[in-house]
């Protein structure tokens, strides 16, 4: 009953490292096919995302095996929740898939454990084009002075809030730049104007508190420690405890609704705060979750802070045997303008700056304009990319989500819960 | 197939002729032939994993890593669950917590609508089904996310206590509430049990009854000498399954904490934590010492229920 499927999981993962020793053998035996040979290749590919990412890329792959017949791709999708659990099964079976697409919450996982194919060498030799990307875009996919995946689409932090509710009700609206003090207070005047919370409290909130460390010259990583001090955090909840009191965000059950990572249940959306905590590219979905029209502007404080981020990367698997082929097929999903034409900014806006003028201009869906505009003029002031999350980046973000929950249940004070905290991060970056 | 329990051979070899089979040992090698699809799968899907994960609880496996980069760690990962993860600590209370609350509520549910049950009314059948459902769809996931949306703030048990004017929080985001729901939706799962009380009402001698009418007992007192020992193997067996389930509890609390254990580690069952450990945080190694600890310390227990057995369970075979 309830134990089957954790079970099942157990058991299949332990099935998989039983055979793996089984499996390696039979990798060196073959001759890893070159790109242009005519011999018929099956890549596997594996991504997460919903039905429309899933029709626009085998939409592009069929665009590849067009151009070269004996590709063929074994395609798997499914939804995020779960997809790591997968990959990392499937890693456990040296069966990874010959390319996959990852996050910054987990490249470094995997490229320090060189799961990963390093492209280093593929992009000196042109083979994998990243000229067109923003420096600063490619570079964030670097670990350890490896490449260790290419980014697939860049977006950064945005604030997304309420339109209509606020015009109704004569509140001014947000603005890129404000102080977060100024936020605050913004917030906790709409709130007793409009009666619905002011700003969803983002203190469980990583991306949050990582802009806010970085306009106090701190950061969430530097090299191989963390970037802050208790005292950071404490002063970040404590900051985030006077907004509570002032009843500028809801109630602590509520935030923790909010805290989930859904689309469909940011405040925002289900209508219970005027503002969420959101990445810039995600207003187009947001917006098709509710009637109210919704904005978008920077994280408060100085907009320098952020930064061009990679939505998501694909990575190949080192033990793959088709190497060549499958940076090929990467390469192709980057720079070919017939894809970039098919992909459109599902990942985020395109990597390649031409295929992102092109896909702009044709863009029709307002939410998706505003998002793309919003981005770009954020661009022209974004700082340089902090270093790719250190591993153990997810244990750190859910004890931030704990900790933050413990101080807005009244379980801890902002003190013991950022010691807690540090304590809890300090060990799972150094595993 | 061997149906018959564990009993009925003796009575066969003291009241029948024995048969002096050809070739027990043929017979034998027959039947074992004939488990081999059983065997193959409890070989490589249990016993063999069983016994990596064994060994792998010896090392600092994390799975990504190639198997050559496995190191030994010889007992690390035991000492560090007793004397460095408060965690640990921590998710065994809630699992605890959960199992001592909840096990005997859902027997006494079970007990008690299999009691109301087991009166012949009109349309009974019916509403065995009906109390049945909720363990049909039991271990499902649906059925937790149906728990979450009743016990959200703007959830339909709120609606319901805003009937009388109560403004209730939100239970399943509350770090105080939030195991509560679970045991709750532990608790209306009760079909299972009840199934096997109905059956085991149904073998009480009806005369046993009758008897104490003409005695004079009143309904408890036949409940408290009749039913009740009489049940008693019945009881014992559902104790021991349910108490093994309810330490196991893990897809409620996964689906109820977004696979966190949140608010604030209050829904942190063990199974819950062990399997956060494996594939979130990717010590496998951990992950599998967490488990053997778990198997032995759920078989200790089922050996202490076993051993209480004795003194309130009436097979009535005793002289």
């Amino acid at each position: 009953m309830s134990g089957t499927p954790r079970r099942r999981l157990l058991a299949t993962a332990l099935a998989a490292v039983l055979l793996a020793p089984l499996a390696a053998c039979g990798d060196d035996g073959g001759e890893a096919p070159a790109v242009d040979s005519t011999k018929p290749v099956e890549l596997s590919i594996f991504w997460w995302g919903g039905d429309a990412r899933a029709k626009l890329t085998e939409e592009a792959l069929a665009l590849y095996t067009k151009k070269h017949p004996n590709v063929t791709f074994k395609k798997t999708w499914q939804a995020n929740q779960g997809y790591f659990d997968k990959l990392a099964t499937l890693t456990a079976g040296n069966d990874a898939p010959d390319i996959f697409q990852i996050d910054d919450n987990f490249l470094t996982e995997y490229a320090s454990r060189n799961v990963t194919l390093d492209l280093t060498s593929y992009q000196k030799s042109n083979k994998l084009d990243t000229s067109k990307f923003p420096e600063s875009l490619w570079k964030y996919g670097v670990v350890d002075g490896k490449l260790a995946g290419v980014a697939f689409g860049e977006n950064t932090q945005g604030l997304v809030f309420n339109k209509t509710k606020l015009a109704a009700a004569n509140q001014p609206l947000p603005t890129t730049g404000m102080t977060w003090e100024a936020f605050i207070d913004w917030a906790a005047t709409a709130t007793t104007a409009t009666k619905v919370p002011g700003t969803q409290d983002p203190s469980a909130d990583y991306k949050a508190f990582w802009i806010w460390l970085r306009q106090q010259s701190k950061d969430l990583y530097k090299d191989k420690e963390l970037g802050f001090t208790a005292q950071d955090v404490t002063a970040w909840f404590d900051l985030w405890k006077g907004a509570r009191d002032r009843k500028a965000t809801p109630t602590a059950d509520v935030i923790r609704e909010g805290n989930a990572t859904d689309i469909t249940k940011q405040l925002v959306v289900t209508g219970k705060a005027l503002t969420s905590w959101v990445w810039v590219n995600q207003l187009p979905e947001l917006q098709k979750n509710t009637k109210d029209e919704l904005g978008v502007v920077a994280y408060p404080g100085d907009p320098k802070a952020q930064w061009a981020r990679a939505a998501l990367y694909f990575s190949v698997y080192r033990g793959s045997d088709k190497k060549d082929v499958a940076v090929d097929v990467i390469n192709f999903l980057a720079n070919d303008p017939e894809v970039g034409k098919v992909l459109g900014t599902d990942r985020g806006l395109p990597p390649n700056m031409d295929i992102r003028a092109s896909v702009q201009s044709s863009v029709t869906d307002a939410a998706m304009k505003t998002s793309i505009e919003v981005e770009n003029t954020l661009g022209k002031t974004f700082g340089p990319s902090p270093q790719v999350p250190l591993k153990g980046h997810s244990t750190l973000r859910s004890e931030l989500i704990k900790a933050a929950e413990s101080v807005q249940a009244g379980k801890a004070t902002p003190a013991q819960a950022a010691e807690a905290f540090v304590t809890a991060a300090k060990s799972a970056i150094s595993k | 197939m061997a149906l018959t329990t564990a009993p009925a051979p003796l009575h066969r070899a003291a009241k029948g002729p024995r048969v002096e089979p050809r070739g027990p040992r043929r017979e034998g090698l027959a039947g074992y032939l004939f488990l081999t699809p059983w065997l193959i799968g409890l070989a490589t899907i249990t016993a063999i994993p069983m016994l990596m994960s064994l060994v792998l609880s010896f090392t600092d496996y994390d799975i990504l890593s190639d198997w050559s980069e496995l190191n030994w760690v010889g007992f690390d990962n035991y000492q560090r669950m007793f004397t460095e993860d408060p965690t640990f600590w921590h998710a065994v209370q809630v699992t605890v917590l959960f199992a001592v609350i909840a096990t005997p509520l859902k027997l006494a549910a079970a007990l008690g609508v299999a009691l109301l049950l087991n009166k012949a009314v009109r349309g009974v059948g019916l509403y065995r089904s009906l109390f049945y459902l909720p363990s049909l769809l039991g271990g499902s996931v649906a059925l937790a996310i149906v728990w979450v949306s009743m016990f959200s703030r703007d959830g339909s048990f709120n609606a319901f206590l805003a009937l009388f004017g109560i403004s209730g929080p939100g239970w399943v985001n509350d770090p105080d509430y939030a195991l509560s729901t679970l045991i709750l939706l532990a608790i209306w799962q009760f079909g299972a049990p009840m199934v096997i009380f109905l059956a085991g009402l149904k073998q009480v001698p009806v005369e046993l009854y009758e008897a104490a009418s003409v005695d004079g007992a009143g309904a408890f007192r036949k409940f408290r000498s009749i039913t009740l020992p009489i049940l008693s193997p019945v009881i014992f067996f559902n104790l021991v399954l349910e108490t093994i389930h309810g330490f196991q509890g893990f897809t409620s609390a996964f689906v109820i904490s977004g696979g966190t254990g949140g608010p604030v580690d209050s829904t942190l069952m063990y199974t819950l934590y062990l399997y956060i450990k494996g594939f979130t945080d990717y010590e496998m190694g951990y992950a599998s010492a967490l488990a053997w600890v778990f198997l032995l310390a759920v078989g200790l227990l089922t050996v202490v229920l076993f051993s209480t057995g004795r003194f309130w369970v009436h097979y009535g075979d005793e002289r």
